[in-house]
């Protein structure tokens, strides 16, 4: 896997204020990795799925966050490792949403700073997925629950856009909530269902299980 | 017979929709995999000499860990803060979140314990599906065929049964809360067929599965009030009672400032999962960071029973390039979906929907035969031919396998006009410890759920088992530990079983040097973060 840095040209760049030499072909981590900067924990999955990774990115003037593991080094880039994010506000659990009829008065006392989306993109910026997070959160607020899902699909849950969020709307776990309430609510797929009561009157031979 | 290509040579010399010619004959399985799959290597395994597994065949890479010394002893021990709770759940992942939730579904207080982010695991990564035997024409017993017939034959009948008969309740179970399923135009759940399933049984999320499956966990445990969750903190050894036959807890490090801490519990799940990052005959992997064998070290000092040490499952379709992906996986749904496999010379070499098992020994035969695809960048491979299934079937990769044109996008590959180079990727630890249909193993107190589990994929797993596994036995894990041990004896913590486990690495003459767990693969240089763990080791 990741060799100490050698020969070869090398890219130079700055890891959490620490200058580091790395190959090109590297990724952040990678690059962390090989020259030993501490303190880099949050790291998970390396393809870009788990979120953890997250991390400050200053190219030039330009600044944006990005996922490390998915980040190739590049000459004179500075970056910096994020902190996980906070423990989400949003209090709710699905069982107690028990009537569909109050679901858009329940989402907005769960989420109350949804409605007050200013329309600043920042959360589009953030996201290292390419989510219309923006259009998803307003999909949410006019309770089209499935379409605000939908557009969510590929959320990774780095929770990039809740950091960058001024009205700290936490668009990932609106486009979560979204997605769940769609499945409890509306997901009931015949073919599972026929099987399950099909069990029910007729369970497996009583003893079977016991070990 | 030798034609083996470069990539550039390769991909000029390919056209979609050629005629990829007739399958050859098929080796007689036995033969190809003695032959070619990478777990009969010459020197790959060894004999373990100490522990339940005593004389019994190993990975030489895990017999390693395996017959190490803790990381820790008492003297670690003096002053360290203690936390009370019923059910301790070691492992962030799919197994750990929903062993988690059915324990504090049965009023249990729960504290959930991961080394790296809640839900940063292998389940997040997993792409195909999870199998249910719910179409008409399907059922139960030819889910539980295909299981022990791909597992040749080798996993336990009473665990497969329970495997399968769990899978249509873990659907719903999961629904509840709040997981999507792909639907069909009249809303039934859509199925897919697997290498080596009789009948269309996975069914999936795109090829997202295990993304939304482990987004939906973490935020159940999250919003659960009757679960607490205590992310960076890896267990670094278990405790025992005084005679040290039985678990009463774990010692945990916090990866951010490197305190130790004593968790007493009434019950402990491991739910760590498997160990890729282990890099068995020097594969790359398709597992998370994590994945370094940890809960099989921790349960097999305490005396723990495990199985199929010595067999591991390799996916067949793991990227050769670009670098950066080297290992990670192309799911199985492709191939379910027609795509072919394809040698150097454009033929046809195997049936794509054999066992993972067959086709990996018949892709590792073909390159090391010969007819092998060489990238600049190093390796070898074969064809997946995304490109032909798209000819085939205009559209179906955007629609079903956003997550694999997510990332082939970001190495400037288009898998619709071209062909995808693929190898076998270290995957999945095919056993893991003994345990019942409670998720109990052979130590009271201590159970275990998810792929640090053994015996249910006997020697091959087949798509959308592990899936169906660890929710199906994580639940079952939970909900028996969260019934028992309602013991009040003396809560006396100890690291009785660290010491006998020394004594037979000395009376064995083996070195007391090595240490395990690993928490994390070397090349991460966990030293620089973790002063604990370094001091620890430069102590004996």
């Amino acid at each position: 896997m990741t060799e100490n840095v050698a020969s070869g040209p090398a890219v130079e760049l700055t890891i959490n204020g620490q200058a580091v030499r790395a190959e090109a072909h590297m990724t952040v981590v990678e690059a962390a990795w090989a020259n030993g900067v501490p303190r880099v924990t949050g790291v998970g999955c390396l393809e870009g799925v788990c979120g953890s990774c997250r991390i400050l990115l200053r190219r030039g003037k330009e600044v944006g966050v990005a996922l490390a593991c998915e980040t190739l080094v590049e000459p004179g880039i500075e970056v910096l490792f994020l902190p996980p994010p906070a423990a989400p506000r949003h209090q709710y659990e699905l069982a107690e949403l028990s009537d569909g009829w109050d679901l858009q008065a329940r989402f907005q006392e769960i989420f109350p700073e949804a409605v007050r989306c200013r329309h600043c993109h920042g959360c589009v910026r953030s996201c290292p997925k390419g989510i219309v997070v923006e259009e998803g959160v307003a999909l949410a607020v006019a309770g089209h629950f499935r379409e605000a899902g939908e557009a969510f699909l590929e959320c990774v849950m780095c929770e990039l856009c809740d950091t960058a969020c001024p009205e700290q709307i936490a668009p990932a776990h609106v486009g979560l909530f979204c997605r769940r309430v769609t499945a409890f609510f509306h997901l009931r797929p015949p073919n599972l269902i026929h099987r399950l009561e099909e069990i029910r009157q007729d369970p497996p031979g009583g003893g079977k299980e016991k070990s | 017979m030798t034609c083996s290509l470069s990539y550039q040579e390769a991909l000029a010399a390919y056209r979609a929709g050629a005629d990829p010619g007739p399958l050859p004959e098929p080796m007689d399985p036995d033969r190809l995999l003695s032959a070619y799959h990478p777990d009969y290597l010459q020197g790959s395994k060894t004999t373990l000499a100490v522990g339940p597994n005593a004389g019994e065949q190993c990975q030489r890479e895990l017999a390693e860990l395996l017959q190490a010394e803790a990381v820790i002893d008492e003297v670690d021990l003096a002053g360290v803060p203690v936390a009370d709770t019923d059910v301790l759940v070691i492992g962030g992942g799919g197994a750990g979140c929903a062993a988690a939730l059915a324990a504090a579904e049965r009023g249990a207080r729960v504290l959930l314990v991961t080394k790296l982010r809640l839900g940063d695991s292998n389940t997040v990564m997993a792409e195909g599906g999870i199998q249910a035997a719910i179409e008409p024409g399907d059922s139960a017993q030819k889910h539980m065929q295909d299981t022990l017939r791909a597992g040749h034959h080798a996993g336990n009948p009473a665990l497969v049964a329970a495997l399968v008969g769990d899978g249509p309740d873990v659907i719903r179970w999961l629904i509840r809360q709040g997981m999507q399923f792909d639907q069909t135009e009249s809303g039934d759940l859509h199925t897919r067929p697997a290498g080596g399933t009789s009948a269309a049984r996975v069914v999936h999320c795109r090829d997202y599965t295990g993304l939304e499956m482990m987004r939906v966990l973490r935020e159940a445990v999250i919003q659960h009030r009757g679960i607490e969750v205590w992310e960076q903190h890896s267990a670094v050894e278990l405790l025992s009672n005084e005679s040290g036959r039985k678990c009463v807890g774990a010692v945990l490090a916090c990866r951010t400032d490197q305190s130790l801490g004593i968790v007493r519990a009434r019950s402990v799940i491991l739910a760590t999962g498997g160990l890729g990052r282990l890099h068995l005959n020097g594969f790359p992997t398709s597992n998370h960071l994590g994945a370094t064998g940890d809960g099989l070290v921790l349960a097999y000092r305490m005396g723990v029973k495990l199985s199929e040490l010595d067999s591991f499952q390799y996916h067949p379709t793991g990227l050769v390039n670009p670098p950066l992906l080297s290992g990670k996986l192309v799911t199985e749904g492709i191939r379910a979906a027609g795509a072919l496999l394809l040698n150097a010379q454009g033929k046809r070499f195997v049936d794509e929907l054999q066992p993972r098992d067959i086709v990996s020994a018949a892709i590792i035969r073909e390159c090391r035969e010969g007819r092998g695809i060489h990238p600049s960048s190093g390796g070898v491979g074969v064809w997946l031919d995304t490109a032909g299934l798209e000819r085939s079937q205009p559209g179906l990769l955007e629609k079903q396998f956003p997550k694999l044109l997510a990332r082939t996008r970001i190495a400037g590959i288009d898998p619709r006009a071209e062909p995808i180079l693929v190898y076998p990727t270290l995957h999945y630890q095919n056993g893991g410890a003994v345990i019942d249909v409670n998720g109990a193993t052979t130590v009271p107190g201590l159970y275990a759920a998810g792929e640090v589990a053994g015996g249910i994929h006997g020697r091959n797993r087949i798509m959308g088992n592990a899936l169906l596994e660890i929710i199906g036995f994580g639940r079952r894990a939970g909900v028996a530990a969260a019934l028992s041990g309602h013991d009040r004896g003396p809560k006396k913590i100890t690291l009785e079983h660290v010491n006998r486990a020394r004594r037979a690495l000395a009376l064995a003459g083996l070195p007391l040097a090595r240490r395990a767990p690993l928490i994390l693969p070397a090349y991460t240089a966990p030293g620089k973060d973790l002063t604990f763990m370094a001091n620890s080791r430069s102590k004996s």
